[in-house]
């Protein structure tokens, strides 16, 4: 017992390591939570004597510890500010679209007919069109803003999930156990929410997490765009697409948000990989 | 009082144009707390006929003609919610696997509770607390702990008596039984087909029991409908029909039952050959390729009543007579 203990706790050491995605995400939910607290400046208070600033400048005992912006901003509070915009709207709209996805692929898979018919016409329809051009052009049609973003985003991605909740539903119907519950009086909601859904969770949570990935840098790309959320509150993309034009000579605009947008959907797709280890297919 | 009444049901399969007839023209009745038992070899289409009562045939499979009676209630004219009123309520049943009909995340006590919830007979709480009555009732231990368990922490078993829990729990006027104690050996088999009997007449629920099992049948039918082929062959009164058989494939069947007045070697008849599948079922007597009485005439097929009298009816051309 105690030999094996040393050998355990390295083990277990090892295994929280190996969690490091879900760690990286939990840090970025908590940033986003408490940035009021966390940010060491206004996100939006421009100072223009510190324009363009190095990281570790520091100005009147204020320190820019990831440099400034064009405005003279501070890049580490826009930074964390940023990470509310991006996991907010990827959060929402991957709830936004799932709830519509499942209920429409559930519906279709359970029910059959000339509604699985017309439900799953309109998945394919939309799923011919390359979401992001689709994107783009409703919001520019909507206008941008946060949430019309959501909106668009889920109106963009619905289809994913209804085509897992469908094929998943035709699966999970062919039970005997959904049968005994039709035996028993249950109606179709019931059969599709209490006997159904339960059972294709796993494989739904997969698409989730690699859709949440998805949507970090869709809204990056709005916002990249100027169809995302508008100046002047901070999010990742906007602040890549000033950045662009000072990378000669300001690097650090850029590159912060970059690298976060790369860790927040490396890590959002390491986890939805790993899931679909554990739980089969996706 | 005639509480359940099929007739001329027939079932096919596949798309218009190439359809398969897999249940032909099947009558039968059920009276209010009369156990009828629906007996035929594996395919004979036995849960079809079952299922259709329901309404619940998988998909593809559609009953093209005859009328399903319940309580003098057309069920084939009542609206879906209607029929969803009737099912778990007055009219329940028991599924062929035991073990793969229990939703394996849904707790066994909220499976036992189901249709009381789902017909708004009883409150969460009060549905709980009845579904571990019933537990009880069907003879599991710790009823309290197991209701709380998930099916895959049960044996075949007891997943059975959950079965009979859920179905029996809500009282219902008919309970179909399909192939209630295949899965299990033959003590439990002993137990279920007793605490079936007994429920059955406590709450006067009139049971189908479907089963391949003579044995079986005549330790509990009152009635027995033989079916081969997809029909009817044999229709009587349970003591009648283990006394002197008319269809020669009822005969068939008897000659399966384990007797303990008889050498072993007769226990082991079993019967020769296999019920052709429905592709290639025979014109005439469909029992025709396996029956030693055949003749010219079987080419034709006989009616219910080619061989009946009194109350009970068989299809053959040429009838056993006397006891077999
Ligand atoms: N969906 C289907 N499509 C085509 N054929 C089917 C379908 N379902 C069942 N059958 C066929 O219908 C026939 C009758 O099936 P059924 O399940 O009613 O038999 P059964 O009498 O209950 O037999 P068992 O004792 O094996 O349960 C079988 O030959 C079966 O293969
Ligand atoms: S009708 Fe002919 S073939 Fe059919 S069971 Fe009777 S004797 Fe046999
Ligand atoms: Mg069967």
């Amino acid at each position: 017992m105690s030999a094996a203990a040393p050998a355990r706790r390295s083990f277990r050491a090892a295994d929280l390591l190996s969690w490091w995605p879900a760690w990286l995400l939990f840090a970025l939910v908590l940033c986003a939570l408490f940035a009021p607290w966390l940010a060491p400046m206004d996100p939006d208070r421009q100072n223009l004597l510190a324009r363009l600033k190095a990281p570790g400048f520091e100005a009147r005992g204020a320190v820019y510890h990831l440099g400034s912006d064009e405005l003279g901003r501070d890049v580490l509070s826009r930074l964390i500010y940023g990470a509310r915009i991006s996991l907010s709207v990827a959060v929402l709209s991957v709830l936004l679209s799932g709830v519509v996805g499942v209920t429409v692929g559930m519906a279709a898979g359970y029910l059959r007919g000339w509604t699985e018919t017309v439900l799953m016409r309109l998945v394919d329809i939309f799923l011919s069109i390359p979401a992001i051009l689709l994107a783009i052009i409703t919001v520019a049609v909507l206008g941008p803003g946060f949430v019309n973003v959501i909106l668009v985003l889920a109106l963009t991605r619905w289809p994913r999930y209804a085509r897992v909740a469908y094929g998943q539903t035709l699966a999970i119907a062919e039970r005997p156990f959904v049968r005994l519950s039709r035996a028993m009086g249950a109606s179709p909601a019931r059969v599709i929410a209490v006997h159904i859904l339960p059972n294709i969770v796993g494989p739904l949570l997969v698409v989730a997490t690699l859709e949440f990935g998805l949507m970090v840098l869709f809204e990056a790309g709005l916002s990249f765009l100027g169809l995302g959320v508008q100046p002047p509150t901070a999010s990742w993309g906007s602040m890549l697409s000033t950045g662009r034009n000072y990378l000669a000579t300001a690097w650090w605009i850029a590159t912060f948000p970059g690298l976060a947008l790369f860790l927040l959907v490396l890590s959002a797709n390491m986890i939805g990989d790993r899931l679909s280890d554990r739980i089969g297919k996706g | 009082m005639t509480l359940l009444s099929v007739s001329d049901l027939t079932i096919e399969a596949g798309p218009p144009g190439d359809r398969l007839r897999l249940v032909d023209g099947v009558s039968l009745s059920v009276k209010a707390g009369e156990t009828v038992a629906l007996v035929g070899e594996s395919g004979s289409g036995k849960s079809l006929t079952a299922l259709s009562i329901l309404g619940l045939l998988g998909e593809g499979l559609t009953p093209t003609a005859g009328r399903i009676l319940f309580d003098g209630r057309d069920l084939a004219t009542l609206a879906p919610e209607e029929l969803r009123r009737l099912r778990g309520a007055d009219l329940a049943m028991i599924f062929q696997e035991p073990v793969s009909s229990l939703n394996p995340l849904v707790t066994v006590g909220d499976q036992v509770a189901e249709s009381l919830i789902v017909h708004g007979r009883a409150s969460g709480a009060e549905a709980r607390e009845r579904a571990v009555e019933m537990l009880k009732r069907v003879g599991i231990p710790e009823p309290a702990r197991r209701a709380r368990q998930l099916p895959t922490e049960l044996s075949g078993g007891m997943c059975q008596r959950v079965m009979i829990a859920a179905a029996l729990i809500s009282r219902p006027r008919l309970l179909i039984a399909d192939e209630p104690t295949t899965a299990l050996d033959v003590t439990i088999q002993a137990q279920i087909l007793d605490l079936l009997a007994e429920l059955g007449a406590e709450a006067g629920t009139a049971i189908l029991l479907i089963t391949h099992d003579m044995g079986v049948v005549a330790e509990t039918a009152d009635r027995v409908c033989v079916m081969y082929g997809g029909r009817v062959v044999e229709e009587a009164a349970a003591v009648p029909l283990f006394a002197a058989p008319r269809h020669p494939y009822t005969g068939m069947l008897l000659r399966t039952i384990p007797r303990l007045d008889q050498p072993p070697k007769r226990a082991l008849y079993s019967i020769a050959g296999n019920v052709p599948s429905p592709r290639d079922w025979p014109e005439g007597c469909r029992f025709r390729t396996r029956c030693t009485r055949a003749d010219a005439a079987c080419t034709a097929l006989p009616p219910l009543d080619a061989a009946g009298e009194g109350d009970r009816r068989a299809a053959c051309f040429h009838p056993l007579e006397g006891p077999q």
